[in-house]
């Protein structure tokens, strides 16, 4: 187990690395040089500045020194990153780790929101299903799952986008919340709190839902498969035989049994619906992590471009390793040695 | 077949704690009925260990089951299975509502099944098995847990590291046992084993067998121990009924068995049936496959694979008393000399 | 190739196995395990025909019908004509007169190229990075799997739009690799503990103690088997290809100077009204249906060639190879390990 963590852990550092890796040489990869462009930017600007000043700005905005030997330049760039400066975002004239901190709470919630949703939707649908295996249910709810499962959340997004907000106009067509409602989090204001909070339900209904229809299809095929699965297990026909109730067989043993290992994989499909959020966040010009992504690669603000894929995708290795590490913890065959 | 004295070997001792009445397991299948218990009566003495031995597919896990009336579904059991209980009470198990069959099971009688090494939830420690089934039974937890306790250490097993462990950290033997110790805490009064120790290795086997043979004399326990294995019942078993094609073709104590097996399918599982001392070219292999449960041949449904087969053999024999405490269900059990017995078991 | 392979494997023919098939049956008898028993079974599934005939509407859109349908041009017809009104525009036109069909028609033929080009890449990657792992083992394995693991980490979707961003791509070709750009890493993991499983039994233990090549072990015992598992991801790569190219075309990330992709499409319906508005509602849902249909027909396929994993149902099909059933067969019935 000790051997497993250090590996694991191991990894996960490797895998931090390798992506700054990346983002390091894919800046200088980017069409016309982000340094140049930030470079015209200044001298259009700020005629009276001088080349060393000009080049201390381009480094404090990209993190990178033009001049400097590779190696140099990249150890740099990483004990930047390590420190937590991420440079400045040229569009949004703040620092990448402001806009990011400010955006990243939104595309949680409404991911977050939207997994659980799809989660409990589906584990009770998966369940029903396998109960009445073979049933016309069943049958119908296996085919309902897999169509809808079939489909990119985008394209939900957009049909409810065009009938809902558009054409009947019950939903609002983007943003995070109102002009109108002053967001307020005060537990002595409760009244404002609420509206805030229904307001920006509100606002999130329409992604969420779109996220819901695709992911719980998943989420009930495979509950399904795992409780057909235990359904078919010789300890349940003890636990039957035993005399234990319904309730008891149903809860702690069906469904604890099949809901367990599917623990890892939510938690990585958190992760990559956040990175799969930059779409629908477009969809519905929901300001969250990848909305800015978008807004920083069509202005060419690639410190934001580059920041918002960094807090992504360590997001997500970090994700995966909690899963994989507490997943022994709260599933006692994994520790058994099979985790493969 | 249906002949009730012939039945009662035993008859001397007769305080029968389970009586078998034209008990029949049917299974509707497209290419007609299955049936795969065949119209069977047995009487089970209180506190007697029986042996029921066939091949695979001769109906004894049907038998098993149908016991506890827990035939898996879609399958059809008819005809009466009456429980004595200790205080004189008379119920039919075939008989009972649902709720009724929930609290029979596993009080009166529990079943420790093939499956043995997957019968424990693996999500969920040993100790919770035993405590949820007290729960469920209204049991009184604390009481309940000593018992398992003493049960456990009965079993040569450490309670309180067992009942600590989850299933995967116990080894196929530890587990049977600790499925044993399960059944019996609630104090039933019938113990039913099918294949208990398939899954096991041969010294673990024997091990087991003596340790409930044991376990029957501390809890004045009736036992059924249905197996496809002759020599190893036999070491057990006071009574030993060989079923075949989905009825019983001998019934008798655990001597005659051994001496003067009556049936030639007795002798012939007698002479298959590895010992570790026989000789290999002493075994024999049964001639021929076991019958189909959808279409058993007419008369004697062994005559196909007999060798003391004759004309006679398509008429149904009756299952008839050859001694005090032995029934044969053959037309030619005088002559069963014929068939030479190859191995010496010893009790 | 196959020079080499004749030196190699007829040496160990002839020194070991005088059983061994000869070549040319080996081939039949791949054929028609690989083949024609899998195209039977998967024919008699409602779902796979289903598939399949869509499957083939599309490919017979981007070969045929760019021959067919004009391509689209501004002031084809008047500007927003609705869909199903005219036989010259039977989809309607845009907001500047183009044919929604011919978009459509004329964008299809990138899309299969892209597809290709993805479950090309993501297979191939896969099944040699998987197979290698599996069948070297020990501290290859090891070093393979971690970058594997690593490569399965990176989020695909953030990872696709930032090399789009540093490499602006336009050849369908290289769009489709760029889309996969890290598929391939799940697929070699499961591929690898294929290989494992396949590894471990009798037949190739046999092979190997028989002298052969590690090389022909792969090719003859192990590819065959996981060739099924392989198909089904080539169709899981193609969906994510579809959803991957049609979004990022759709949000801009992708650069295009022309109708190239039914994402540009929704691109332009999306900032040409097509939400606000009905009259261009025909515009966006044109799109937006293609894609669900060819979706479902992906899907339905995957679906119905499901039962090739089903030993059972495969030897109830295979009717016309009776030849080798004896266990040093060559090739087993890829289902049968799966």
């Amino acid at each position: 187990m000790k051997r497993y963590l250090l590996e694991r852990t191991g990894q996960l550092v490797i895998t931090v690395f390798a992506v700054m890796t990346l983002t390091f040489f894919l800046i200088r990869l980017l069409p016309g040089g982000p340094a140049d462009a930030i470079r015209a930017d200044l001298i259009q600007n700020n005629p009276e500045m001088s080349t060393d000043q000009i080049n201390r700005r381009v480094e404090a905005q990209l993190n990178i020194m033009p001049d400097d030997p590779l190696h140099v330049q990249y150890v740099s760039y990483v004990s930047d990153l390590l420190r937590g400066d991420m440079g400045q975002s040229i569009s949004q004239g703040a620092p990448v780790t402001e806009i990011i901190a400010n955006a990243a709470p939104w595309t949680i919630f409404f991911i977050g929101t939207a997994v659980m949703i799809a989660f409990v939707i589906g584990i009770s649908a998966g369940a029903i299903m396998a109960y009445r295996e073979g049933t016309r249910f069943d049958n119908n709810s296996t085919v309902t799952a897999i169509l809808m499962n079939s489909v990119p959340d985008y394209i939900y997004g957009l049909i409810f986008l065009w009938l809902l907000s558009y054409q009947l106009g019950v939903f609002p067509t983007g943003g995070r919340y109102s002009s109108s409602t002053e967001p307020t989090v005060n537990p002595l204001a409760p009244v404002e709190t609420l509206t805030f909070f229904g307001d920006v339900l509100y606002h999130a209904a329409l992604p969420i839902t779109a996220i819901v229809f695709v992911a719980w299809g998943g989420w009930a095929l495979g509950m399904r498969g795992n409780s057909i699965q235990v359904l078919g297990e010789d300890y349940l026909r003890v636990a039957r035989l035993r005399g234990l109730p319904q309730r008891r067989i149903a809860l702690r043993y069906v469904g604890r049994n099949a809901i367990l290992p599917m623990y890892t994989s939510m938690l990585i499909t958190i992760g990559f619906l956040l990175g799969g959020s930059i779409i629908i966040e477009q969809v519905f010009s929901y300001p969250g992590m990848g909305y800015y992504m978008i807004e920083a690669l069509t202005r060419r603000d690639y410190p934001l471009m580059m920041g918002v894929f960094l807090i992504i995708t360590i997001t997500v290795a970090i994700g995966v390793y909690v899963a994989d590490l507490t997943y022994g913890l709260i599933d006692p065959r994994a520790s058994a040695g099979d985790s493969q | 077949m249906s002949n009730q004295e012939a039945l009662d070997p035993t008859a001397s001792s007769t305080d029968p704690i389970l009586e078998i009445r034209n008990l029949n397991v049917q299974f509707e299948m497209d290419r007609g009925t299955s049936r795969v218990i065949d119209d069977v009566d047995l009487d089970i003495h209180r506190g007697e260990i029986i042996g029921i031995v066939g091949e695979s597919g001769s109906g004894k896990s049907m038998l098993a089951s149908s016991l506890l009336d827990a035939v898996v579904e879609p399958g059809v059991t008819t005809g009466e299975i009456i429980y004595r209980s200790p205080d004189g009470e008379s119920i039919d198990v075939l008989d009972l509502s649902e709720e009724a069959l929930r609290k029979f099971r596993w009080e009166q009688i529990s079943m420790v099944f093939q499956g043995a090494l997957s019968s424990f939830n693996p999500t969920m420690a040993m100790r919770e098995h035993f405590e949820e089934t007290l729960e469920a039974h209204g049991y009184p937890v604390g009481s309940g847990m000593e018992r398992a306790a003493n049960l456990l250490s009965d079993l040569y097993l450490d309670p309180d590291r067992v009942l600590d462990s989850y299933p995967h950290e116990l080894s196929g033997g530890m587990k049977q046992r600790a499925l044993i110790a399960l059944a019996l805490v609630l104090e039933p009064e019938v113990l039913v084993m099918d294949e208990p120790t398939a899954a096991l290795d041969l010294l673990m086997q024997r091990s087991i067998v003596s340790l409930l043979a044991d376990i029957r004399d501390k809890y004045d326990l009736t036992m059924v121990f249905i197996t496809h294995d002759l020599p190893l019942v036999t070491k057990l078993a006071d009574r030993i009924g060989v079923l075949y094609a989905f009825e019983f073709v001998e019934l008798a104590d655990t001597e005659s068995i051994l001496r003067e097996p009556a049936h030639p399918y007795t002798r012939a599982l007698l002479n298959a049936t590895p010992n570790l001392d026989a000789p290999l070219e002493e075994m024999r292999p049964i001639e021929g496959s076991a019958p189909d449960p959808v279409n058993v041949p007419e008369g004697c449904s062994y005559h196909e694979r007999c060798p003391l087969a004759t004309d006679i053999c398509r008429d149904q024999p009756i299952f008839e008393q050859v001694t005090d405490t032995q029934a044969v269900a053959c037309h030619h059990w005088e002559d069963i000399d014929e068939i030479p017995l190859t191995t010496e078991v010893d009790q | 190739m196959d020079s080499v392979d004749i030196l190699e494997s007829s040496e160990a023919i002839e020194t070991v196995a005088e059983e061994t098939l000869s070549r040319r049956e080996r081939w039949v008898l791949t054929i028609e395990r690989g083949v024609l028993a899998p195209a039977r079974i998967v024919w008699a599934d409602l779902r796979a025909r289903v598939g399949i005939i869509i499957l083939s509407l599309f490919v017979a859109m981007g070969v045929i019908g760019t021959r067919i349908v004009d391509e689209p041009r501004t002031n084809q017809g008047e500007r927003l004509e609705p869909a199903f009104q005219s036989f010259a525009h039977p989809l309607g036109t845009d907001s500047v007169g183009r044919d929604v069909l011919g978009q459509i028609v004329h964008a299809t033929p990138n899309m299969l190229l892209m597809i290709l080009a993805g479950g090309v890449f993501t297979t191939v990657m896969a099944t040699a990075v998987g197979t290698t792992s599996g069948y070297l083992g020990g501290s290859t394995d090891r070093a393979i799997m971690s970058v594997t693991d690593i490569a399965m980490t990176i989020p695909g979707l953030p990872l696709v739009v930032i090399l789009a961003a540093a490499l602006t791509p336009t050849n369908p070709l290289v769009i489709g690799v760029i889309l996969t750009i890290n598929a391939w890493a799940g697929l070699a993991r499961a591929i690898r503990s294929q290989v494992l499983t396949i590894r471990r039994s009798s037949y190739v233990e046999a092979s190997k103690a028989m002298g052969m090549s590690t090389m022909s072990v792969v090719r003859r015992d192990i590819l065959p088997n996981i060739m099924p598992y392989v198909l089904i991801n080539f169709v899981t790569a193609a969906r994510n290809v579809i959803f991957a190219s049609v979004g990022l075309y759709f949000i801009g990330v992708l650069p295009y100077d022309n109708i190239v992709n039914w994402g540009v499409m929704i691109d332009l319906a999306y900032q040409g009204g097509g939400l606000q508005s009905m009259e261009a509602a025909h515009w966006l849902f044109a799109p937006l249906i293609t894609i669900t249909l060819l979706s479902f027909g992906l899907i339905m396929f995957a679906q119905g060639t499901d039962r090739m994993f089903n030993p059972r149902v495969r030897a109830r099909h295979s009717t016309t190879t009776k030849t080798s059933d004896d266990d040093g067969a060559p090739s087993a019935s890829p289902g049968d390990n799966v």
